[in-house]
Parts: C-alpha cells; sequence; structure tokens
C-alpha cells in the first residue's frame, strides 16, 4: 500500500486544530485518571466515558476515545509502579521492577522510564501503522486455531521459565490460574463447569477481579503485617525525576526492539497488551547480561515491557480501522462507540472516510506527544502519593480495590472473589510463590482452551497440530526453547565457572 | 419594583406548570412518579447497553418522558442476573432482552420464564446471514445445505459467542428443515463476532453464521459472500443479497431486542408506556440510531409482544431439541 | 522438623483432589463429543495433583532448612488487625448493596482507619473518609455514570 501522503497531511491538519487538540488534552488526562485506579483499565476507562462523545461529530469522538485509551495506558503503569497495583492486564509487567525501583527510592526515574518508553513504543508502532497497516491486517488472519495455541502455549512458558531456580513454584501458580479459568460455561460445548449455580459465575471469574485481589488487596494484607510504630516508608527520597545516564543507556535498546514485538502481537485479534508486555519481558530477561538484576529494579525490566504493551495498543487498532474487527476488549468497546456514532470502521473506511482515518492516526502521534509532557509533569504530584503516609494510603488502596472490583462486574459476589484472592495473594508473597504466571494463566487460560479444542477439531493430533503452519512451528520451537534453553545456558555458564574455579 | 415584577412572573409560570402537570397527569395516572432505571443486563459496551444507553437518548431527547432515565448495569449469566434483579423492583425499572429471556429457561440456565415480567415492547431487530470466504466454491445457500445433507461434517461453521444463542439456533433451524442431520454439524465457538469474522477471512472455517451488521460491510468490499440471511425483506445496501426465502426456503428468523417491566404492572402503566414507545419509534434520533447500528424497525406493542412471545417459546422449544441442546 | 511448612502444599493437593471430583462429575455434553468439556480439566487436575506432590517432596528435602516464612505472623497484634480488616471486608460486602455505596463506605474506610492509624489521629480519619467517600462517589457516580447502589 502507497502510504496517501495528501490525507496524511490533511488528518495531521486536522488533528491539530485547537478543537481537537484541546480534545487530545483532555481525554489523555481523564485517561490517564482513570487508568491509574486499580481494576479501571483502558477498556473501562473508554467504557465510562463513552457519554461524553454523544453530540460530538465522529472525527472528534475518535480522537477522544482514543486519547482515553492511549491516556489510561499510560496510566496504568502508574500504580504498577508507585504501588504495585496493575490498573490493567498490560500493566503487570511494570510491577516487576517498577516497584522495586520505588522501593530503591527510585520512583520519579523509575516513573521518566515508563513514559520515555511508552513513547517510543507508540512511535515506532505508529510509523509501522502508518507504512504496514494494509499488510499486516492480512498477517493477523493467518493465526487460525493452531497458532493461536501455540503462541499463548509460548508466552505462559516464557512467563514460567521467569521463575528461576524456583520451577515447581511457579509451575503451580500457572496451573492453579488455568484451573481458575475452567470455571464457568464452557463456549465449545455448553456446559456449566464448577458454577454452582451461580449465575455471575456462569462468565467465568474476571482476570481483573483476581489481579486486584492479589495485588492490591494482598499487598495491603501485607504490609499492614509490617507496619510497626515507626513510619514505615518505602523512601523519603523519591525526588529525582529525570533518569541517570547508566538507566539511559541500559533501557534504550531494549525499548527500540520491544516496539515492533509489541505490535505485532497488538495486530493479533485477542491477544494485546498482556501478552506483548510478559514476551517483552522474558525476552530482554534472557537476552540481558545482568539477568540477575530483574526483579530487582533493572530500569530496563520496566522499559521493555512499557514500549512493548503500548505499541501493541497502537497495533490493536488495525485489525479495527481496516477490516472492522476488534483486536481487543479496548478495541471492541471503541467499535460500539463508533458505530452509535455512525461511524463504520472496516474495508470502506480509508476508501470513503480516509480524512477521518489519518486525522485519528495523527491524533495518536500527537497525543503521545501531549501525554508524555503531561505525564512527565505529573510525576511531582504523582509520587507525592508516596509520601502519605501508609497508615492512610492502604485502607484507600482497599476501598478503590472493591470499588473498582463493583464496575467490573456490578456483583458483590466478586466482592468475596476479590477477598479470596487478596488472602491468596498474602500467602504467594509469603511464601515465595511468582504470581504472574498465575495472572497471565487466568488471562489467556480460557482463549488457550477454546483455541486447543477448536484446533483438534481441525487437527488429527498434537503433531499435525504443530506442522499445521509455519508460525505454528515456530512458537513451538520457541516455547521448548524458552523452557529448556535457560536451564541449558545456566549449567553452561556453570561448568564455565567450575573451570575456572 | 422589577425584582418584583420578576418574581411574580415566576410564580404566575410555576402555578400554571404545576396546574398544566396536574391536568396531563389525573387523566393518565402520576405515572411514572420518579426516576425510571433501565436495566442493561450486561457491561459499559456490549449490545443490550447499547441498546438501553439509545433508548435513555432518544427518549430525554424527545422529552417523551419527563422524570430522569438511568441505566443500570447488572450483567452476568447472559441476562440472568439483571432480570432477577428487575423481578424484585417496582415499575419504575424496566429492562431491555432478546429471545435470551426464553432461552436461557429452555437450556435450564435460568428458573425465571418470560412469563415472569410484564412484555412491554419490540423494538428492533438484526437478521442473521450466512456467510463464506469470497474464494469459497460454495455458490449459495441451498448449495452449503446440499453438501451438509450430504456430510455434516464437511464445513466447518464458525459461530459466536455461545452456543444456543440465535445465530446458532437459526442455522440448526434452516439446516434441518432442509433434511441435515443437525447433530453431526461441527460448530466453532468464537469469543465473539469479530473473532468469527477473523477465522473466516483467515480461511480458517468454512461458514460462518453471524448478524448481518457485522458481515454486510465485509460482503460489500469483496472480502466475503453473503450467501443466504433470515430476512424477510431485501437488504437496502445491496438487494442482490439472497434471503432464505428467495433461494425457495420458507424461513425467517428475526433477531431481535425488546423491552419488559417487574411483573404486575398496571393496565395505565402498560397504556403508558405503549404510548411512549409508539411515539419513540416514529422520532427521526430513533431511526438513526437504527441506521446506525444496522438494525431494523420491528416495533410491536405490549399485547402484540406477548403474543409474539408466546409464539417465540413454542419455536425455541422445538429448535433446542432440533439442535440437541435440550431432550 | 516444621509442620507448617506443608499446610499450603497440602491445600493444594486437596483442592486438586476436589477439583478432580468435581470434573469427573460435569455433566456429558450434549453436542458433539461427550466428554469434550472434561479432558482439558482433567488434564489440569492431574498436573496439579502431580505438582503438588512435587511441591510436598521439595519441602520434605528442604526439611534441614529453616522455615521462617510465617515468622511474619509472630506479632499477635498486627496478625489480628489483618484477620479484622478481612472481616470488616466481609462486612462491607454484606451492606455495600443494601444500605448503598455512600453509607457504607463511609463506615467501612471510618473503621479501617481506626483500626490502622489508631484512635490518637480520630480527627485526620474522619476528615479522610468524609472526603473520600464523597470524591470517589462524585467521580463514579456522576462524572464516570457507573451506576452504584
Amino acid at each position: 500500500m502507497g502510504v496517501d501522503w495528501n490525507s496524511f497531511l490533511e488528518g495531521f491538519t486536522t488533528a491539530m486544530s485547537f478543537q481537537n487538540l484541546i480534545f487530545i488534552i483532555i481525554g489523555g488526562l481523564l485517561g490517564t485518571v482513570v487508568g491509574m485506579l486499580p481494576g479501571l483499565g483502558p477498556a473501562t476507562a473508554v467504557a465510562v466515558l463513552i457519554p461524553i462523545t454523544f453530540g460530538m461529530d465522529s472525527t472528534s469522538a475518535l480522537i477522544l476515545l482514543g486519547a482515553i485509551y492511549y491516556g489510561a495506558m499510560y496510566g496504568g503503569s502508574r500504580s504498577s509502579i508507585l504501588i504495585n497495583t496493575p490498573g490493567d492486564g498490560s500493566a503487570i509487567a511494570a510491577t516487576f521492577d517498577g516497584y522495586p525501583m520505588t522501593r530503591k527510592g527510585q520512583a520519579g526515574q523509575a516513573l521518566t522510564l515508563a513514559t520515555l518508553a511508552s513513547l517510543i513504543g507508540g512511535f515506532v508502532a505508529i510509523i509501522g501503522f502508518v507504512f504496514l497497516a494494509k499488510p499486516l491486517a492480512g498477517f493477523a488472519l493467518q493465526f487460525g486455531p493452531a497458532e493461536y495455541f501455540f503462541l499463548l502455549v509460548f508466552t505462559l512458558s516464557a512467563v514460567v521459565s521467569l521463575s528461576k531456580g524456583n520451577m515447581i513454584k511457579g509451575f503451580v501458580s500457572m496451573v492453579l490460574g488455568l484451573l481458575i479459568t475452567t470455571i464457568g460455561v464452557d463456549s465449545q460445548s455448553g456446559v456449566y463447569r464448577y458454577t454452582f449455580d451461580i449465575p455471575h459465575l456462569s462468565e467465568g471469574i474476571d482476570f481483573l477481579v483476581v489481579i486486584i485481589g492479589i495485588y492490591a488487596v494482598g499487598e495491603v494484607l501485607y504490609n499492614i503485617l509490617l507496619i510497626k510504630d515507626e513510619d514505615q516508608r518505602i523512601k523519603d527520597d523519591v525526588g529525582k525525576t529525570w533518569i541517570t545516564k547508566e538507566q539511559w543507556t541500559r533501557s534504550f535498546w531494549p525499548m527500540i526492539r520491544q516496539a515492533p514485538v509489541g505490535f505485532l502481537v497488538g495486530i493479533l485479534p485477542g491477544a494485546g497488551g498482556s501478552i506483548a508486555s510478559m514476551i517483552s519481558y522474558s525476552t530482554e530477561q534472557q537476552l540481558s547480561k545482568k539477568s540477575d538484576e530483574f526483579g530487582k529494579g533493572a530500569p530496563e525490566g520496566v522499559a521493555a515491557p512499557e514500549s512493548s504493551n503500548n505499541a501493541a495498543a497502537v497495533g490493536a487498532f488495525i485489525p479495527l480501522l481496516t477490516m472492522g474487527i476488534p483486536g481487543s476488549g479496548t478495541t471492541a468497546v471503541i467499535l460500539g462507540a463508533l458505530i452509535m456514532l455512525g461511524l463504520q470502521p472496516g474495508p470502506m473506511l480509508f476508501q470513503n472516510q480516509p480524512d477521518v482515518a489519518w486525522t485519528f492516526i495523527n491524533s495518536l502521534f500527537i497525543g503521545n506527544i501531549v501525554l508524555v509532557i503531561m505525564n512527565i509533569l505529573l510525576i511531582g504530584f504523582l509520587i507525592k502519593i508516596l509520601k502519605t503516609p501508609p497508615h492512610i494510603l492502604y485502607p484507600i488502596i482497599l476501598v478503590l480495590a472493591f470499588i473498582g472490583t463493583y464496575t467490573l462486574g456490578y456483583s458483590i459476589i466478586d466482592f468475596f472473589i476479590l477477598v479470596i484472592f487478596g488472602i491468596i495473594g498474602l500467602f504467594m508473597k509469603i511464601l515465595n510463590i511468582p504470581t504472574a504466571p498465575l495472572i497471565l494463566a487466568v488471562i489467556i487460560g480460557h482463549q488457550m482452551e477454546q483455541n486447543y479444542r477448536m484446533a483438534s477439531v481441525s487437527y488429527d493430533g498434537l503433531w499435525a497440530m504443530i506442522t499445521a503452519s509455519p508460525i505454528a512451528i515456530l512458537f513451538a520451537v520457541l516455547t521448548v526453547a524458552s523452557v529448556f534453553l535457560p536451564a541449558f545456558f545456566s549449567r553452561l555458564s556453570r561448568v564455565k565457572f567450575d573451570n575456572k574455579g | 419594583m422589577k425584582s418584583r415584577m420578576k418574581f411574580l412572573s415566576v410564580i404566575m409560570l410555576a402555578v400554571v406548570l404545576v396546574l398544566s402537570a396536574c391536568g396531563n397527569g389525573s387523566a393518565e395516572s402520576d405515572y411514572p412518579s420518579k426516576n425510571v432505571e433501565i436495566v442493561a443486563p450486561a457491561t459499559p459496551g456490549g449490545g443490550w447497553d447499547a441498546t438501553a444507553r439509545a433508548l435513555q437518548n432518544v427518549l430525554d431527547k424527545e422529552g417523551l418522558v419527563e422524570q430522569n432515565m438511568n441505566v443500570v448495569n447488572k450483567p452476568g449469566g447472559g441476562g440472568e442476573v439483571g432480570w432477577q434483579y428487575l423481578k424484585g423492583k417496582d415499575s419504575h425499572s424496566l429492562s431491555i432482552n432478546s429471545s435470551l429471556v426464553i432461552a436461557n429457561n429452555l437450556l435450564g440456565q435460568s428458573d425465571l420464564t418470560y412469563e415472569d415480567f410484564t412484555p412491554l415492547a419490540v423494538l428492533a431487530t438484526e437478521w442473521i446471514s450466512v456467510a463464506v470466504p469470497s474464494d469459497s466454491d460454495i455458490e449459495d445457500g441451498v448449495d452449503m445445505l446440499e453438501r451438509l445433507k450430504e456430510d455434516p461434517k464437511s464445513l466447518k461453521i464458525a459461530v459466536g459467542p455461545a452456543l444456543g444463542n440465535n445465530d446458532h439456533l437459526s442455522f440448526v433451524r434452516v439446516a434441518d428443515e432442509y433434511g441435515v442431520d443437525v447433530s453431526q454439524l461441527e460448530f466453532m465457538i468464537y469469543e465473539s463476532g469479530g473473532d468469527v469474522l477473523t477465522a473466516l477471512l483467515g480461511g480458517h472455517v468454512d461458514v460462518a453464521t453471524l448478524s448481518i451488521s457485522e458481515s454486510l460491510e465485509q460482503h460489500l468490499s469483496g472480502n466475503l459472500d453473503i450467501i443466504a440471511t433470515t430476512a424477510d425483506e431485501p437488504i437496502p445496501e445491496d438487494e442482490s443479497i439472497e434471503s432464505w426465502q428467495d433461494q425457495g426456503i420458507d424461513f425467517t428468523f428475526p433477531h431481535w431486542r425488546g423491552i419488559m417491566g417487574p411483573p404486575d404492572m398496571t393496565e395505565e402503566e402498560i397504556a403508558y408506556w405503549d404510548e411512549t414507545f409508539s411515539e419513540m419509534v416514529e422520532s427521526e434520533e430513533w431511526q438513526k440510531v437504527l441506521d446506525n447500528n444496522g438494525w431494523q424497525d420491528y416495533y410491536m406493542n405490549s399485547e402484540e409482544t406477548k403474543a409474539f412471545l408466546d409464539e417465540q417459546n413454542e419455536m425455541y422449544e422445538d429448535l433446542m431439541k432440533t439442535a440437541g441442546l435440550t431432550e | 522438623m516444621e509442620i507448617i511448612r506443608f499446610i499450603v502444599p497440602s491445600i493444594i493437593l486437596l483442592i486438586s483432589v476436589i477439583y478432580l471430583i468435581l470434573t469427573f462429575n460435569l455433566p456429558e455434553s450434549k453436542v458433539g463429543n461427550p466428554t469434550a468439556a472434561m479432558n482439558y480439566p482433567l488434564l489440569i487436575g492431574f498436573s496439579l495433583l502431580g505438582l503438588s506432590i512435587l511441591y510436598i517432596l521439595s519441602e520434605i528435602k528442604d526439611r534441614k532448612k529453616i522455615f521462617d516464612a510465617y515468622k511474619i505472623f509472630s506479632d499477635r497484634e498486627l496478625t489480628i488487625k489483618v484477620i479484622i480488616v478481612l472481616v470488616l471486608c466481609l462486612g462491607y460486602t454484606f451492606i455495600f448493596e443494601r444500605i448503598g455505596f455512600l453509607i457504607s463506605t463511609i463506615l467501612f474506610l471510618g473503621a479501617l482507619l481506626f483500626l490502622i492509624n489508631g484512635r490518637r489521629k480520630w480527627l485526620m480519619n474522619i476528615i479522610v473518609t468524609i472526603l473520600f467517600s464523597f470524591i470517589s462517589w462524585y467521580t463514579f457516580a456522576e462524572l464516570l455514570s457507573v451506576s452504584l447502589p
């Protein structure tokens, strides 16, 4: 596809118009604020803010919704880094190293790094969008059940392999997560599984409730146990906002190379930011020479997943705008909003209303810059949160966790589930069982089973599934590699070490 | 002096308003007397939620309901949670519904039946399409049924998001009427209509059954072919699309959305909503909603709706048995 | 050898057994392969069973090592606080839909603050409670039009 530069420039000027610029700023700010609240990720942020767009013209509405989505992506990592409570699946990876950085007194730097990484991820992906949208839309179609299944298996294996030296606990955590996803009606057969006649359970347990329970509630319970009389604050020195040169050089290449990864994963319908950021985090850990520092506040551990999930957010717009197919929960909500506004995204959009499409793409571009400025300005304000005495902060986080949960399902049954997972989270933390495999399994487990089931109808046996296409083979090989290579390398380095000693 | 005049005129205006309100009110009783709540038995962003919010928007813009209207989300159990909630409310709560209010009970997933509620109206419908990839060698609907009759397992059929929904059941029904052994059909169930489309466009399935609003764009741009629809009228965007009726099979199947109230609403209350909705569906705003969503007008008043639901109940009962979902 | 180190692995073992029993009692699928809905849960159930046994074995192997993970509960006062917090959470769950968001949140947050922040800072507790409850109610119910009870 040749890029239609006329429409592109026209779109740029429209997006730069005063009115639309204001919408970008408002949307970005609203999105950031809502995205920071536990449980309120991009999908909810967009859904609850849709009524604002009623009565607006469709271009401005699309720009505003895009900005909200983006703002929420930026905001999601804020709470991950500051209080170890991701707002959404795609922000989980930011807790791995972002929160340890906060504990080391580098909260401001972690936030800046995450913001810059998001910017770079967004930029690379937007450039990818401009040049590659059409051909890549076709790429997403190559993914049938077998390909998806192996992609998901690979993601899981990549995350479990992170729990080095602790494989049993990592696998226990993962299988528990998979077990949770079997609750609810089984799509392929319509059989109700483990729902105990509670209608609310028929749609399964919302993974966000699990995330909020394990991270927010679990974290608060754990910290209450640690409260002593003296104020046990994280560290008073949170002032430094600007990153050091070393942090920048360590993060630069991870940010650049993980952006395309996130972008490609984002294009796949149903994959999205959570998977992208996990894959990016684990590959960076395996590539890094300082992999020991991962999980203890390595700057590239913040930069890589943040760049990746933002790139995925842009990628998710490709199937939406080129084919009218939403690639993620959030884009599905945006699709619904656009239809209500009388705009039909799809193959005809770039032909019939190229101005709308290109204005939107440009607004993503401008929106990213606006958000970076806004977020860096906000950092000074945000880290004040950390100065709030924990005695007051923890009760508030707990209440926010409940409110966030309520907005997900409007049911108090979720409150019970929340508390149960809070307790589970507490014990996992005490016993040093990694939580990421469980969370990721909860996010993708259902999809994995359903794709496996569909694949087993299409192909006879596992071998036929693996050899279904080059993509399936690729991911099957990557899976095996991610499980066995780390063990292999560590043995190798141990041998070398022995030789030296 | 001036301010006193102003004050007096305000009082006068208020008195006139109150009187006129009473005048109107006493004729039709003073229902609704407080905020009206529209229950969307789904999360924000879904189809039911969209219907509820569109309804709220139009009724408000057209000034048809004087009281405030709020949308309340009660998702879960395919409508079950929202409807259980509605059952315990007074007549100031209404809920969006669809054929699931019948199907859930028949499938044994709910104790609630459509008779537990007061039917108020059917508002709109979508028609369902059967689509194949554009390079498929299946020529039309009858050709496809012929192949399935020969070997029910020869085609993989995509449907979403759940077995027992209208996309699935309408397909089963037409296949059954044609003499296909429907218990042998191979359905693949995808999470959403979007996933069904992706699977079809990527050639991972042979046939998909999904609503026309989901497939029409792709049909118009040549990425797939709609080979049959359940409509009883031509599709305005492309009149060459053939319905089952056009292909000589007497079969239509609406995927309708309606609205109902809690049990035991009074005659006056029902009459109020009949009047309100019949006026609403005539409005331009509502027409815009229909156009934007690809819905067709399918308005029925409360009485017609009741008869329609009885008829639908019977049809679904048969259909579930045929599909092998119930015994 | 401390017995407590086996508590969680045993609970996981128990979960896997219960899960397997439930799985064997799943209804058969009416469409397609009757056991299709069971196979994957069976795989998960047996994996968890195996893993929990491995987990127990690894704890037996480590029995000589010091197991101090539960030392965190040694401060009785704080442990009781956590239990009270959990009870309060359940209490909140029960009153949330009955008496509405605003009142229940004020009660819940107030109780939490008095529990954790102490009685001495009562003025601060009350101000935070009232302010936060109203602001969050206003943000969610009015600005975001989320339907709260």
